[in-house]
């Protein structure tokens, strides 16, 4: 039936389109933030900067904030997520037209968003915590953008439960079953900020209440403020599960270690948001040790996959004729940018882990709590293990999306070369000023004080880094721009690793999500029932808020 | 063929799995948070129960049930004038006490009378008195190097056989009866040294140094100060007056103490350490020294 045929190609390349134009949007917005970023560092460094302005730097900080945070994270998860929705299930997007929809939601959000920034009237940082009141259009955007991707959500769900319906008793292709624990993670992540600005902010700004709950809205925040970072996170771990063992030429070492380990991250990175708050005066300590006590629980799914990833790679190395103890690392398809990639983000996932672990304690994150620490932490381990991986998807999957190959493998190697080697000198240096004392989120410092004085050739240092990371930045546009005009060959569909022993069967809890959803709803009843209903029945922190404006904040009316 | 299943069916082992770590994890960490981390407080005190649960909880002291911090108790000095003390002080064996003694000639004197300023005159001073200062010494109340050492090293029965023996030296400080420095002296007298020594200052609220100190009266425990070394007793005034000498059980020597100028000082302990005619003529300066009281007024 050549016309079925012809409609089932036009739906897959809808499927190719869908994609393409989530990652366009990120990426293209991810360029000029990065812009920001090394201006950033050059104004609150000792070096001249050009528009030494500190308005001018917190709305900048913020649009940095908002694009890497919100966009550029939302948008490729979401085009990964129909990626990959399309190439393992193999069968076009059901609800592609949602999609669009949803992505249109998004687009308009992140335009609102950007506007209200440039305005000068939202620089109230991407956590945007009240009493900071921002523009309408700023809160607004960020509904539209976090609510639109719930369509996102939904459709991801769909797709797996139509699929299984379809295909009774087989086990769901792990890329499938981890993008749905994603759409899961990421529905239960975003109900805190999305209460908080539909409940709080948006009220405040349209002048239907006079007062801002903060403690509230900062507790409603820290549900998304962690869990976000995972939602950020799992598209790396998709890929280390199901594209790098095939890239590297091997197999996977075990399915059901990866399925356990997105449950894992499911379960795990919900109810443990108040270690943000864990300076915060409104939560007792009790609380305050529960989640963070439940936050190094990450630690098992992070270890399982470095295990499970190891193991995969050795498979592919002795497959390639690697012997003895270590001698499977050299023969590594090293060529190839995603095990390249792979093997970089393992290094800034494992120093920034670290970090993180004296972020989360209770009893140490006192030492460097809101400094230069944190900030170094979260762009070791988002900006740097992280977005090396969505660099390696880009490079993986462009030649697949658009039929053109990828212009220059060695230029793209370069290119994670420089983003890896930028991160360590932009965050080394940060976390040493952190211990140091110096405060994050401050436009201007005097560095002629005598407890400034050391930390500034550290932050020269610094500058630096941000701006190997800002070539490196260029170069990554460069390439997938230039791959976007080369010829078309013959097109190469996207494989996924096979598992050492691919599963015939699965029990059901390790194939649908019921189960670790009724975990997730106790979990997380028990851990912020008490620190949420307090608010209602206990304590009342409303207070005026205080409106941005371009000149300085005010009083608001 | 996978089975379908509720989140709480048990056949499959996930579902155990899963709720058991869960159920294990949060009864852990709830207990580590409430019970073990919320007890602990500055100072080394422990909430009970209930009242760390409240702060677990984040509900304040004053809502909630915790407990108060309680001062330690604080005394000036661990020597109370109960029979059973008097007793043990005049069971002191003089013979066995000219032994002690031997230790002290190095500072006090040979025999206990003392050539340097800096070391009182032990010899005549009351058994009790003596007694007391090294119980202080040796429980830490009165701050000396020295003396908190050898007091710590001698027994108790040591202490009162030596205070027994520099009690019945007759050599050091005048018997009562024999006092240079005699009574007799009004409000009238025109040297404030000697006014304060004998008639105190009423509106300061200073009782006159003679109804503890002699020659008229001696209370219990007070020192004889006729004779004694003038630098010691101005020495000693100035430490009650700043606090670094808190042994006097009533607080009388801090109260009077941190009410005299230093040229009070002074010369109250020349009165006592040199006698009164030294300072009969003196009554220029000693006038001084009551004006510089009534400024300090």
């Amino acid at each position: 039936m050549p016309l079925k045929a012809h409609l089932e190609g036009c739906a897959v390349n809808g499927s190719r389109k869908l994609a393409l134009y989530h990652y366009w949007v990120a990426f293209g917005l991810f360029l000029p933030a990065v812009v920001l970023g090394t201006w950033q560092m050059l104004m609150r460094s000792p070096l001249p900067a050009p528009f030494d302005d500190p308005d001018a730097y917190y709305a900048s900080v913020t649009l940095h904030g908002s694009v890497m945070a919100y966009v550029l994270t939302t948008f490729f998860a979401m085009g990964f997520g129909y990626a990959i929705a399309a190439t393992s299930l193999g069968r076009p997007i059901r609800g592609a037209n949602a999609a669009w929809i949803g992505f249109a939601i998004c687009l308009l959000g992140t335009l609102m968003v950007a506007a209200a920034i440039v305005s000068g009237h939202a620089s109230v940082l991407y956590t945007f915590y009240p009493p900071l009141l921002a523009s309408v259009w700023y809160y607004g955007g960020a509904f539209l953008l976090i609510g639109g991707s719930m369509i996102w959500v939904v459709l991801m769900i769909m797709n797996m439960t139509a699929w299984k319906r379809d295909n009774p008793g087989k086990p769901v292709p792990l890329p499938m079953f981890a993008i749905t624990a994603t759409a899961f993670l990421w529905a239960w992540a975003a109900s805190g900020v999305l209460i908080e600005l539909a409940g709080i902010l948006l009220p405040r700004t349209l002048g239907w209440s006079d007062l801002i709950d903060a403690s509230l809205a900062r507790t409603l925040f820290s549900v998304t403020l962690h869990a976000i970072v995972y939602f950020w996170l799992m598209p790396a771990y998709i890929a280390f599960y199901t594209l790098v063992p095939q890239a590297a030429g091997g197999r996977l070492y075990s399915d059901t270690m990866g399925r356990l380990t997105f449950i894992m991250f499911l379960v795990f990175s919900l109810p443990v948001g108040l270690h943000h708050l864990l300076a915060d005066p409104e939560h007792g300590s009790g609380f305050k040790f529960v989640q963070s006590a439940l936050t190094f629980l990450v630690v098992l799914p992070t270890l399982l996959t470095v295990f499970s990833l190891t193991s995969s790679l050795e498979i592919a190395g002795r497959l390639r004729g690697g012997r003895g103890l270590l001698g499977w690392i050299p023969k590594l398809p090293w060529q190839e940018p995603m095990v390249l990639a792979v093997a970089l983000s393992l290094v800034m996932l494992g120093l920034g882990g670290f970090g993180g672990i004296i972020n989360m304690s209770y009893a140490m994150n006192a030492m460097i709590h809101n400094t230069a620490w944190v900030t170094a932490h979260f762009h070791l381990i988002f900006g740097g293990a992280v977005v090396i991986m969505y660099f390696a998807v880009a490079y993986e999957m462009w030649p697949r999306i658009t039929g053109r190959p990828l212009v220059s493998k060695a230029l793209a190697r370069s290119q994670l070369w420089l983003w890896f080697i930028g991160m360590l000198v932009t965050t080394i240096p940060w976390h040493i000023a952190g211990l140091m004392g110096q405060p994050r989120r401050v436009a201007i410092f005097d560095y002629s004080l005598p407890l400034m004085k050391p930390i500034a050739p550290w932050v020269v240092l610094s500058v630096i880094g941000g701006i190997i990371l800002l070539i490196s930045a260029i170069m990554l546009i460069t390439i997938l721009v230039r791959s976007h005009f080369g010829e078309r060959v013959l097109e190469q569909p996207l494989r996924y690793a096979l598992a050492v022993n691919p599963p015939q069967r699965v029990p059901e809890s390790l194939n649908s999500f019921g189960l670790w959803n009724a975990i997730v709803a106790v979990l997380m009843i028990t851990s912020y029932g008490y620190p949420i209903g307090q608010f209602f029945f206990l304590k009342d922190h409303s207070v005026p808020a205080v409106q941005v404006t371009p000149q300085s904040p005010t009083r608001a009316q | 063929m996978a089975q379908p299943q509720g989140p709480l069916e048990t056949r499959s082992p996930w579902p155990r799995i899963g709720w058991g770590v869960t159920i294990l994890l949060a009864v852990a960490s709830f207990a580590l948070g409430f019970l073990v981390v919320s007890r602990p407080q500055q100072g080394g005190s422990t909430f009970g129960v209930w009242a760390a649960i409240c702060r677990g909880l984040g509900v304040t002291s004053d809502t909630g049930a915790a407990l108060e911090l309680q001062p330690a108790v604080s005394v000036p000095s661990k020597i109370a004038w109960t029979s059973a003390t008097l007793k043990a002080i005049g069971e002191g064996d003089v013979h066995n006490g000219e032994t002690v003694a031997l230790i002290c000639a190095a500072c006090h004197g040979k025999s206990g009378v003392s050539g340097s300023a800096l070391y009182p005159t032990l010899a005549g001073m009351e058994a009790v008195t003596i007694y007391k200062q090294l119980d202080d010494f040796r429980s830490g109340k009165r701050s000396n190097g020295v003396m908190n050492a050898i007091a710590t090293a001698i027994t108790v029965q040591s202490a009162a056989d030596v205070a027994a023996y520099f009690s019945s030296r007759s050599n050091g400080m005048p018997p009562p009866h024999g006092d240079p420095l005699q009574g007799g002296h009004s409000f009238r007298e025109g040297n404030g040294a000697i006014r304060l020594v004998f008639a105190g200052d009423p509106a300061r609220g200073i009782p006159p140094c003679t109804a503890c100190h002699g020659p008229s009266e001696i209370k219990l425990g007070a020192p004889r100060l006729t004779g004694q070394q003038p630098a010691y007793i101005e020495r000693q005034l100035a430490a009650f007056a700043q606090g670094l000498r808190r042994n006097d059980i009533n607080e009388q020597m801090r109260t009077v103490a941190s009410q005299l100028t230093a040229t009070e000082m002074h010369e109250v302990a020349e009165v006592y350490g040199t006698g009164l005619s030294a300072h009969a003529t003196e009554a220029g300066s000693a006038a001084a020294g009551l004006e510089s009281s009534d400024v300090q007024r």
